[in-house]
Formats: C-alpha cells, sequence, structure tokens
C-alpha cells in the first residue's frame, strides 16, 4: 500500500515537471495561431479565440514577411543532408582504417585527433572563418557544412564500434580472398547499421540547429542563411513585433528536427553514452 | 600481406579523406588561430606581426580589448557559478525521479524532460523571450492571474532576473542531456548493492546517500566538467535574449570575442582572447578534475 502511495506521488511529481517542459512548446505552437492583434492580448488560454493559419501561410508565400524562407529552408536541408553524407562517408572510412587496419601511425593519430576534443571551438572560430575568407567560400554552401567533416566525435564514435567486432570473421574472409574494401562494404557496414544512422542523427541535428556558424558565413547574403540563422537575424529585425509570425517559423523550424528526435531518441541516447562519457 | 608497405599504403587510403578534412578545417585553423594572436589583422588581408601585443592588451586596464574582456570574462563567469550547480543537481534529480518510476512509463518521461535538447538555439531564445518578456510575456501574465500586485519584473532587463531567466531557460534547454548521462550511470549500480542494504534494514535515503551517489562519483565529475565547459562557452542565451543587458550585466565573452573579431575588425586580438579563454577553461577543468579524483583515490 505504501509503496503504491509513493509510486503516484512520483508520477504526480514527474507529470507537473513534465508539464512545465511541455507548455513552452505548445505556446509556440498557440502563439503561432494567433491574429497579430490577439498576440498581445493577455491571455493565457492554449486555444487561440481565431485560431489562423495565415502566419504559416505568409511565412510559406512571403506576403507581409519580406525573407526568403522557402530558400531558408531548403537551405538547411541541402546543407544538413550534404553535411551529413559527407561526415558518415569519411568518418566510417578513417574509423575503420585506424580501428582494423594496419595503418602506419596509427596510435599518433588517434591521439591526435582525440587531443583536439579538449580544446574549445571558439579557439579556431575565427581562423577557421578566416580560412573559407581566403579559400572564396564565404557565401557558398561549402563554407556551412565542410568545417563539419573536420569534427573528431564520429570517427571516435565509429572506432569504438569498430574496434569491439569479432576478428575471427574477418579473419575467415581474407582467408577466402577479400580485400579490406570488400570486407568494410560488405562486412563492416551493415553490421554498422545502428551506430551509422546514430552518427547520422547527431550530425544532422547538429548541423540543421547551429546557427552561430551559418550567421557569420552567410556573409550577410539574405539568400544564403539556413533556417535557423535566419531566425535569429530575424528575432532584432522588425519582425520582434510579429511574435505570431516568428513562432509560426519557429515550429517550422522545430517540427522536422522534433520528429527525427522522437523517432531515434534511442539512437541519440546511444550516441552520447558512447562517446567519450566511457 | 598485412604489414607490408603495400598494405600500408592501401591501409592509409582509408584515413586519408578524413585526414585531410581534419588538417585543413581543424588543426590548420588551430595553428593559425595561434599565429594570430600574435599579429594585428584586420579581418581583410593586412597582417603585421606585433609579438605578444594583443596578449599584453587584455592585461593592460584601460585598453578597449581589456575592457571587453573583462566585462565578458564577468559575464561568462556569473553564468557558469549560477547555471552549473542547478543543471548538475536538476539532472542528477531528474535522473533519479525517472529510475524511480515503474519501467513502464521511464520512457515517456525521459523523452519528457529530453526532448528541448533537441530544439535549436535560436527557437529556444524565441520561445522563451515570449515567455519571459515583461508587457505580454506569459510569466508575468500568469503572475498577474495568480493575484501579483505591483509592476511587471523585467525578466529579461533587470537584474537579478535577468540571470534567473537566463539560467532556467538554460535548465529546461540542456539539462536532458545531464539527465540521460546519470540514468546510464544509475543503471550500472549493481543491483546486489541495494539488495544488500534492503536485507541490513537501508531505507531510500540512506541507499541514495551511502550506496547510489558514491557509485555514481565518477560519472558526476564527467557531467560537471562537461557542464562547465558547455556553460564557459554560453553565448546563444544571452546573445538572442537580452542582447548583453541589461547595460553589460549579461555581455559574454565569447559575445565580445565575436564582437572584436567583425564588429573591431581586429582578428588578433580576437584570437589571443579565444586562446586565453580556452586556456581558463583548460585550467578550471583539470583543477575541477584532480581535485574531485584525488579525493576518492
Amino acid at each position: 500500500m505504501r509503496t503504491k502511495i509513493n509510486r503516484l506521488l512520483l508520477i504526480l511529481l514527474a507529470t507537473a515537471i513534465g508539464v512545465m517542459f511541455i507548455v513552452p512548446l505548445i505556446w509556440m505552437v498557440t502563439i503561432s495561431l494567433k491574429s497579430d492583434i490577439e498576440a498581445f492580448l493577455p491571455d493565457l488560454s492554449f486555444i487561440p479565440k481565431e485560431p489562423t493559419l495565415i502566419n504559416y501561410i505568409e511565412a510559406l508565400k512571403g506576403g507581409d514577411l519580406d525573407v526568403p524562407i522557402i530558400r531558408w529552408i531548403f537551405n538547411s536541408l541541402i546543407v544538413s543532408t550534404v553535411g551529413t553524407v559527407l561526415v558518415l562517408t569519411i568518418d566510417a572510412l578513417a574509423a575503420y582504417g585506424l580501428a582494423r587496419l594496419d595503418v602506419p601511425f596509427r596510435k599518433a593519430l588517434i591521439s591526435m585527433f582525440l587531443s583536439t576534443m579538449m580544446i574549445p571551438g571558439i579557439v579556431w572560430f575565427v581562423p577557421q572563418y578566416i580560412l573559407f575568407q581566403d579559400l572564396g567560400l564565404i557565401g557558398t554552401y561549402g563554407a556551412f557544412f565542410l568545417p563539419a567533416t573536420a569534427g573528431v566525435f564520429g570517427v571516435f564514435l565509429l572506432y569504438q564500434f569498430f574496434l569491439g567486432y569479432p576478428t575471427e570473421i574477418e579473419e575467415a574472409a581474407y582467408m577466402d580472398g577479400a580485400n579490406k574494401w570488400q570486407i568494410f562494404v560488405r562486412m563492416f557496414l551493415p553490421a554498422s547499421k545502428s551506430i551509422l544512422w546514430t552518427l547520422a542523427v547527431i550530425t544532422f541535428m547538429g548541423i540543421f540547429n547551429d546557427y552561430i556558424w551559418p550567421y557569420y558565413v552567410s556573409g550577410g547574403n539574405e539568400d544564403m542563411l539556413t533556417l535557423t540563422a535566419g531566425i535569429a537575424v530575424m528575432t532584432h529585425g522588425s519582425y520582434v513585433n510579429y511574435p505570431n509570425k516568428l513562432m509560426a517559423l519557429s515550429v517550422i523550424a522545430t517540427l522536422p528536427i522534433l520528429i527525427v528526435f522522437l523517432l531515434a531518441q534511442k539512437s541519440i541516447v546511444k550516441g552520447i553514452i558512447h562517446s567519450g562519457i566511457k | 600481406m598485412r604489414g607490408s608497405w603495400r598494405s600500408k599504403l592501401t591501409s592509409s587510403l582509408f584515413v586519408l579523406p578524413y585526414f585531410v578534412c581534419f588538417a585543413l578545417f581543424l588543426l590548420y585553423p588551430l595553428a593559425s588561430g595561434i599565429v594570430l594572436s600574435f599579429q594585428d589583422y584586420d579581418m581583410l588581408g593586412s597582417r603585421e606581426f606585433i609579438g605578444l601585443e594583443n596578449y599584453k592588451n587584455i592585461f593592460t586596464p584601460g585598453t578597449l580589448i581589456h575592457d571587453l574582456f573583462v566585462r565578458g570574462l564577468s559575464g561568462t563567469f556569473k553564468f557558469v557559478i549560477y547555471s552549473v550547480p542547478f543543471l548538475v543537481i536538476v539532472g542528477l534529480a531528474l535522473a533519479l525521479l525517472v529510475n524511480a518510476l515503474s519501467t513502464r512509463v521511464q520512457g515517456f518521461y525521459r523523452t519528457i524532460f529530453f526532448m528541448p535538447y533537441a530544439i535549436s538555439a535560436t527557437v529556444m531564445a524565441t520561445i522563451w523571450m515570449r515567455v519571459f518578456d515583461t508587457d505580454t510575456g506569459f510569466l508575468n501574465i500568469l503572475l498577474d492571474k495568480m493575484g501579483k500586485a505591483g509592476p511587471h519584473i523585467g525578466w529579461l532587463n533587470d537584474t537579478p532576473w535577468v540571470w534567473i531567466a537566463l539560467v532556467f531557460c538554460t535548465i529546461w534547454w540542456t539539462v536532458g542531456f545531464n539527465m540521460i548521462i546519470f540514468i546510464n550511470g544509475l543503471n550500472e549500480v549493481p543491483e546486489e548493492l541495494y539488495e544488500a542494504a534492503r536485507l541490513d534494514g537501508a531505507n531510500a535515503w540512506h541507499r541514495l546517500i551511502h550506496i547510489t551517489l558514491p557509485s555514481i562519483r565518477s560519472i558526476s565529475t564527467v557531467v560537471l566538467i562537461m557542464t562547465i565547459i558547455a556553460s564557459f562557452n554560453v553565448f546563444a542565451q544571452p546573445f538572442l535574449m537580452t542582447r548583453g543587458g541589461p547595460g553589460y550585466e549579461t555581455t559574454v565573452l565569447l559575445m565580445n570575442i565575436f564582437a572584436v573579431a567583425y564588429g573591431q575588425h581586429q582578428g588578433g586580438a580576437a584570437s589571443a582572447m579565444a586562446i586565453v579563454l580556452g586556456l581558463i577553461m583548460m585550467v578550471v577543468s583539470t583543477v575541477i578534475y584532480r581535485l574531485l579524483s584525488g579525493r576518492r583515490g
């Protein structure tokens, strides 16, 4: 009996805290459905009196909002997708090489890669920007996703996974005359689907959600902003007075990422736990 | 075949693409950042070697760079001190709460507490600016309706409210990450320890103090250090929500490093500031790691 009451109290507590976590998200949706006038009324009901989709329509069609939002969505998707594919490809190759092959200076390379994880990103932010400026890549898509290819996280995550793979099957495949590339493609890649998915989700979310780097490397060209960087610019522009329109954009920017997050939550948790923690 | 120069060559090819990216986009900027910190660079093309001048400016009262550095660092320090205890303790508390629930609902509540972590900084800021808005924000209207008399609180305009607001939305946004790591740590505490304690008649509180907390000591150290590093990197919340105000109260160092680079066009000084911040972060996390792991041994 006592444990039952305890259980109930715990659920109530968890629900109360859960409500605090959810309310801001619901509030975002509520405001996005309000008209310009209603958005400023001191009303706390979560369902607007006259719900309207006008903010979404205007956001997507242009209208009052004179910013290229469709372009931003397109930019965000392109940059995140290309970046994720690139990161997955080169990280998987490198991790396989470092974990399973006779790469010269293997140990030295691994410790060099790992040691940079200790250095905060701000140290290379400005010089990295200058590099892209010197390469003439400011305001191009390359500037958005190329820095992600240098990230150590993915290599380390996959490296640890490949290390744990049993050697016997690999040896047998070598005996059968398979070469490294065939073993990588036919054995290691299929066996690491779930960890690759983990890395894909984390990488995609990272690039999609980042806004500081895109904000600067867009080079002041509004057409070359990503969705998140665009919203950051708008929060300080003339759109401060249109919270409902900003919220509609926020919903658009959040929905895809939240769906991915909810579908892939287990993978994300796995990624967090397997990286650097142990 | 293995071990021959040919094999080594083909093996290297697997690592080559990443190595090139790493060298070009990380190692080179790192090295050139160090070189840059000894230079005067206008962010356009003209570079001049000026030795330790940038570092000297950071530590010489009266210079613009010194003012921006000290002002920013003090904002960053305040944020670290205000936010880290909450992020760690609330993270642990949520983990304990979720673990105490029946397994059927654990996943649900874990997802709820972790969900805001998926949201981008800009959306987070947009939402919370509407919650904390002085005139028409959710929180002040709620306080009105609950019968609080007097003028509205300037959550994003007045001290100390502004820190409370920034820390609160940071907890909402990122505490799920710490919770996930703590939950994993809690799950790895051997069940036998609890069984033995139960047989000895230890109550829930005693089990927490004498078994759970000592068992997750090392994972707590990791969480603490990761949180400190993350809080030192604070930028989005004050940059988007308070613009560093009121006055310079919530102006953090990252904001001023960007201001020096892109506003003042002093790439060299910005690089020196970033390197000093990096060193401070490394020293602080090393000292805390030594203190915490030393006491255990």
